[in-house]
């Protein structure tokens, strides 16, 4: 660090003007990419990089609090970051980095922890996020931060349910048996970090590792987008007035709202990917029908999910629902279905399926466009209930599409079609 | 009779090609510089990089890197990082610190030694470097004249790759920097270790030219010419 930089930064800062041609309350290109893995997520801010990784494991709960999860926060600052990190014991940094993103989750209460209750007293979830500095551009708060919420938003955790002969055993289902459940976050606590450079508490908004060596302060504001300050951390350094802190908290609300938006985009791009994968990955003939129907189910829960109706049949009895579609049925799948999502599946599974088999069954294929439009309002209803009972109730007898659906259904249509 | 340069001249090369066969060139004698070794009677490359062949027989690899390996007769950019009794111990981004005698400045003698603070930025020669010592700066040239080395005041110092800095030295110029100079007026010094100095009288030039000749580094001779018009428009 030379002389020249010092007063070259501070000097640059009376005219507004940042090293990196950024202007004092700009931040870096924020990149968020996920791994192959749920739960993984890498974040780029500018030079910093920063890796996060959520698992979860099952374990006792802590004797005041039986019926809830835990989580906790690992960090590791890899050499190859930075020339003064050293392997082995995190440092000082290293821990007051892994306390405020700890802070920003736990007091604010962001990730649910009683839905992480399997059997209370005994048995929860607990979830261990692992963050890792791969790159120190300046700004390992923040950036971990992001990583953190990126990494949690994607995780998902197997289902488990009580079963056994007497109903106290626990079984953990495996992924491809029943789809993993993603954690509750009520929301995002978004850290943002200021640098105060200079004798006039000059601040700026995301110092570069260049400016964090000639900062004489710093503190770190932990905002949501609603509006509610999660936490403040400012650990030493110069004095700083009731005026500029007011300012900086105003400013990074500000900040938090783009960083979430961003972070919610990233993460739902990648869930559609990765149901979009679940498709692609799907051969009817050569797969249990119930592999058949969880997948049907999936994809067809994600589409009207994302139609946003799943709401309106969360009162419905299930067999009304299918009695009054049965009544109201006519023919084509288009004529009564307001949901064309599903529809649109509809039409790739046959399009998938008609490509992969051969070409008698394609007859089967026509009729079964019907009992997978009956099966639409079904599926629209909360995706665990629903999953636990379809998977529940089907045969294994053949490997075709027509028997994604109930027996009962398929003599009722083939007596509406004839 | 002349060698037949090695049809590998100006391409890129990887550790393990062999440039040149030698059992049909008896009585030549060829000069092999940095990234090439000789390999019973063919010459193999040790380094990435850009095969290079000077008149009459010289070859060698170019490579670019952000380390610097130093060489003698070298202009670096050093900053100072500690002093002592004898020497200045300067960092110029190589393996060792690099050592500057105090006396070795233009008219120094033991009752003038210049005072560096901790994180004086140097321009310096390196007069000797041999693997496994320390290198040994100097601040005058081999006349003993002070010609341009000594302290950089004011200004900024920006990071670069080696290859970056040979290419801000050579002729034809760069063409990002020559035309930043036809329209802005800084003075610039580059460091061959991949560092490089500007001064402006207003930091606003300097921050434009540093990021400029950064960015510059990965685009092509054509992307630069066009990043380079984007450039002075917005400048305008």
């Amino acid at each position: 660090m030379t002389v020249n930089e010092k007063k070259f930064i501070e000097s640059a800062l009376l005219s507004d003007i940042r090293v990196d041609g950024r202007r004092p309350f700009d931040y870096r290109n924020l990149t968020i990419r996920f791994g192959s893995e749920d739960g993984s997520a890498e974040v780029q801010l500018g030079q910093t990089q920063v890796i996060g990784f959520v698992t979860g494991q099952l374990s006792q709960p802590y004797r005041d609090r039986p019926n809830e999860g835990s989580f906790a926060i690992y960090t590791e600052f890899s050499p190859m970051a930075d020339p003064s990190f050293e392997p082995g014991r995190p440092g000082e940094t290293a821990i007051e980095l892994g306390r405020i993103v700890d802070r920003g989750l736990r007091e604010s209460r962001a990730v649910d922890t009683e839905s992480l209750c399997v059997i209370a007293g005994k048995l929860v979830w607990s979830i261990r996020i692992d963050l890792h500095i791969i790159d120190n551009g300046g700004n390992l708060v923040d950036a971990a931060n992001i990583a953190a919420l990126a990494a949690l938003s994607t995780f998902r955790r197997p289902e488990c349910t009580l079963g056994g002969e007497d109903g106290q055993e626990l079984i953990v289902h495996p992924p491809d048996e029943r789809e993993p459940l993603s954690l509750i976050l009520h929301h995002f606590p978004v850290a943002v970090t200021f640098g105060f450079i200079g004798k006039e508490n000059t601040v700026v908004i995301d110092p570069t590792h260049y400016e964090e060596a000639v900062m004489g302060g710093s503190m770190t504001a932990t905002l949501n987008t609603n509006g509610d300050v999660c936490a403040i951390q400012k650990a030493g350094g110069d004095a700083v007035s009731q005026t500029v802190i007011m300012q900086c908290l105003r400013i990074a609300s500000v900040k938090a709202g783009d960083i979430t938006s961003k972070i919610k985009d990233a993460v739902e791009s990648y869930n559609t990917q990765r149901s979009l994968r679940k498709i692609k990955r799907h051969n009817p003939d050569q797969q249990g029908s119930s592999d058949v129907a969880k997948r049907h189910m999936e994809r067809l829960t994600v589409g009207s999910d994302q139609s946003g109706i799943a709401s309106q049949f969360n009162e419905h009895d299930k067999t009304n629902k299918r009695n009054s579609t049965l009544k109201g049925f006519s023919g084509g799948p288009a004529s009564w279905d307001p949901y064309s999502k599903g529809v649109d599946g509809d039409a790739l599974r046959t399009s998938l399926a008609s490509r992969v088999a051969p070409v008698d069954k394609q007859k089967e294929e026509s009729s079964q466009v019907n009992p997978e439009t009956k099966s639409n309002p079904k599926s629209s209803e909360t995706n665990s209930i629903a999953l636990t009972h379809e998977v529940g109730l089907e045969r294994k007898q053949s490997k075709s599409l027509k028997d994604a659906v109930k027996p009962k259904h398929k003599r009722r249509n083939k007596s509406n079609a004839s | 009779m002349e060698a037949k340069p090695s049809n590998l001249v100006d391409q890129l090369v990887v550790p393990g090609d062999v440039i040149l066969d030698l059992s049909n060139m008896a009585n030549q004698t060829l000069k092999l510089g940095g990234g090439l070794r000789q390999d019973g009677d063919s010459i193999c490359v040790m380094k990435a990089g850009k095969l290079r062949f000077m008149k009459p027989n010289k070859y060698w690899v170019e490579s670019s890197q952000k380390r610097y390996v130093p060489s003698a007769g070298d202009n670096v950019l050093g900053v100072v990082v500690d002093t002592k009794p004898e020497n200045f111990l300067v960092d110029i981004k190589g393996p060792a610190l690099a050592f500057l005698p105090v006396l070795s400045f233009e008219g120094g003698t033991r009752r003038n030694i210049p005072k560096f603070e901790v994180g004086t930025l140097l321009y310096v020669r390196v007069v000797s470097a041999n693997t496994g010592m320390n290198p040994e700066l100097s601040c005058m040239d081999a006349n003993g004249k002070a010609a341009e080395y000594g302290v950089l005041k004011e200004g900024y110092m920006f990071e670069s790759s080696t290859g970056l800095a040979r290419a801000l030295l050579s002729s034809p110029p760069h063409p990002v920097l020559e035309g930043l100079g036809k329209k802005l007026s800084f003075e610039i010094a580059v460091g061959i270790n991949g560092r490089f100095w500007v001064n402006a009288s207003q930091s606003s030039t300097v921050i434009l030219v540093g990021n400029a000749i950064q960015k510059s580094e990965s685009l092509s001779l054509v992307q630069q010419k066009i990043y380079l018009e984007k450039l002075l428009k917005s400048i305008q």
